[in-house]
């Protein structure tokens, strides 16, 4: 199963085993990841799974779609390298994806 | 053998406590129905989330709310919670651009002055209401300000725009104000947005004026002025009530959990963990409902196609199965996401300013009163099909004094000010104008009564419906009849009432969506 890295706003990292197919917030929720909230479940519609991707992965990952620009367009601290979770899916090709948390998602 | 279980949402007795009735209902019957009011009802965390998941099965076509779904209620399209894709997306993609998180945040020091406004004239004293000096004034005044109602220019027309807004009970009230400002609601919501058009600013009323959206028939376009007053309804009633609940379960739970209320007092840095697990324990809204689109299985049970079924977010809030230890209150447990917003693509809007109100409301009270002991001997808890709270909660500042014998009047308890109270008795025959504080806002309707021998008889008019009145009843200064009301739906209510001078006031109660305060004036 691929590896993902997450850190924390503090520095504090949790590396989780995700399962293909799932959304990299799915991931994080289920592996009770701090700072990963997800309210909407997926649904794009609660920016509230709001994560860094690191720039060496960043060609990697599925390009922002039209709704999660809008969505990252009235998010608090957004970066060039943010992303809306939820709206990347795991595959196997991004085993040991990094993921850098903001401080909050509220 | 154990007893059998029955919940029922209105039941009041109930309401005090439900959740050893929840743990009953997830452990023993995942899949609950209720004969008498004809409902599906599922209380495990991961049955609520997977019918919120799942919209396709789980329509909102008629809403969110048992009774509506019921009456199978049609609303305007951009009542956008009462609507299923595609229609729903055409209206909340646009405010979703227009209501972000960036720009509830930007009024965080506008909230922060609230509060203290509030609360610093309490600062010296022995009592504080949660409800009546913070709850009912902050949430309210928060959303007036997101909509961008200069607090200088504009106080009538945000007096009239706070009084449509205002859905919670229990507050005395200016019954002459009152009737007027209802007059006069609709038209100052008007001229506000017509001056509004004139005067752009950074507002949620200038974006709502200016954005234009692709409509659910694919048109590109502005919103109309019905639609934007539709939107500013929803966003504004679904805004208001809820987070002053908040604010009351905030007050309620700390008091009962004094050495987490102290930790959080000595580290700030924990009230938003505070806040979660205050909307986890406690949720504003404890139930939402859809409608079943297909015959289905759940549990070994069939549903039929049509039927409504209860989603029990409060039970599925303290799933032990995600929770750990999920009926106590633990600022410290595992971070998980509670289910109070809802999920999917209903999920709650307006969550960022819900959880910045929470915590600015907490941090602004526990600079000002790192200790209380809330007062339930006179506290007032209420319950609807949409919100369960208090009405009224008044908490000792510090503690409880050891020698108190006679409890204090409640604020909300106060009569209301009658101005015409000292004109004497009048006639109940004629025109009575009746204004009901609905869940939605104040529903105005006009009663006729006529009297034959030593009874009356009449008709109500309200909602562009005319129905009689039946069973009234005078027994001494007290009121009683009942009006079968036909639109928006089929429902009775029941209105008991007082006369006082020339002022008719009480509770309307809407069958089973609950009790509402009421006052008539002669016309």
């Amino acid at each position: 199963m691929p590896k993902i890295l997450f850190i924390e706003h503090s520095g504090k990292e949790h590396l989780i085993e995700a399962e293909a197919g799932k959304s990299v917030m799915q991931a994080a929720v289920e592996n009770m990841v701090p700072g990963i909230v997800g309210d909407c479940g997926g649904a794009c519609s609660c920016a509230t799974c709001h994560g860094y991707v690191d720039p060496a992965w960043q060609d990697k990952v599925d390009p922002r779609n039209e709704t999660e620009e809008m969505m990252l367009d009235g998010a608090m601290n957004v970066e060039s390298n943010s992303r809306l979770t939820c709206q990347i899916l795991v595959k196997q090709e991004l085993d040991g994806l990094v993921v850098r948390l903001p401080s909050s998602q509220f | 053998m154990s007893a059998a279980i029955s919940w029922d949402p209105y039941n009041a007795d109930l309401a005090k406590d439900p959740y050893p009735t929840y743990k009953r209902l997830r452990e023993e019957m995942p899949l609950y129905y209720n004969e008498e009011h004809d409902f599906y009802a599922v209380t495990r965390f991961a049955d609520i989330e997977a019918t919120l998941r799942d919209r396709d099965l789980f329509s909102s076509r008629h809403g969110d709310i048992l009774e509506f779904i019921k009456a199978k209620s049609v609303m305007p399209d951009s009542v956008f919670i009462h609507q299923d894709p595609p229609k729903h997306t055409a209206y909340r993609s646009l405010m979703q651009r227009i209501i972000t998180p960036k720009r509830m945040h930007a009024v965080e020091q506008d909230i922060r002055a609230l509060c203290a406004r509030s609360l610093d004239p309490l600062v010296g004293g022995d009592r504080l209401d949660f409800i009546a000096n913070l709850g009912a004034e902050m949430p309210m005044r928060a959303v007036s300000m997101l909509l961008g109602i200069p607090e200088k220019d504009q106080i009538a027309i945000r007096q009239s725009v706070d009084d449509r807004l205002r859905t919670e009970a229990g507050k005395p009230i200016d019954i002459a104000a009152q009737q007027q400002l209802q007059q006069d609601a609709l038209s100052g919501f008007d001229e506000y947005i017509a001056w509004r058009e004139k005067n752009p600013s950074d507002d949620m009323m200038t974006e709502l004026l200016q954005s234009e959206f692709k409509d659910p028939e694919g048109v590109t376009r502005r919103l109309t002025r019905d639609e934007i007053s539709n939107i500013v309804n929803v966003v504004a009633g679904a805004g208001n009530e809820t987070t002053n609940r908040l604010i009351g379960w905030m007050g309620k739970t700390l008091s009962e959990n004094p050495d987490q209320r102290r930790e959080v007092a000595k580290n700030f840095a924990l009230i938003p963990q505070t806040v979660e697990e205050v909307l986890r324990f406690e949720p504003p809204g404890p139930f939402l409902a859809r409608e079943v689109m297909r015959d289905m299985e759940l549990h070994g049970r069939k549903i039929p196609k049509g039927a409504a079924i209860l989603l029990l977010v409060a039970a599925g809030n303290r799933d032990e199965s995600r929770f750990v230890n999920g009926d106590s209150f633990n600022i410290h447990r595992e971070a998980r996401p509670h289910m109070t917003f809802g999920q999917g693509i209903h999920v709650c809007i307006g969550a960022p300013l819900a959880r910045l109100e929470g915590r600015v409301a907490l941090e602004e009270i526990l600079k000002r009163f790192p200790d209380w002991e809330v007062d339930l001997d006179n506290a007032v808890l209420s319950s609807t099909s949409t919100v369960r709270g208090w009405d009224s909660l008044p908490a000792w500042i510090g503690s409880k004094p050891k020698n108190v014998t006679v409890s204090i009047p409640k604020p909300a308890a106060e009569p209301a000010p009658a101005p015409a109270a000292a004109a004497g008795p009048v006639s109940l025959e004629g025109t009575w104008n009746v204004v009901v504080k609905g869940p939605t806002g104040p529903q105005p309707a006009v009663l006729v009564l006529e009297k034959s021998g030593d009874t009356y008889t009449g008709s109500q008019s309200g909602q562009g419906s005319t129905t009689p009145i039946a069973d009234f009843k005078l027994t001494g200064n007290k009121v009683y009849w009942v009006n079968h009301v036909t639109k928006p739906m089929k429902i009775k209510v029941e209105f008991n009432g007082e006369l006082n001078g020339n002022v008719l006031s009480g509770k309307a109660k809407a069958g089973f969506m609950g009790s509402y305060p009421f006052t008539a004036t002669k016309a």
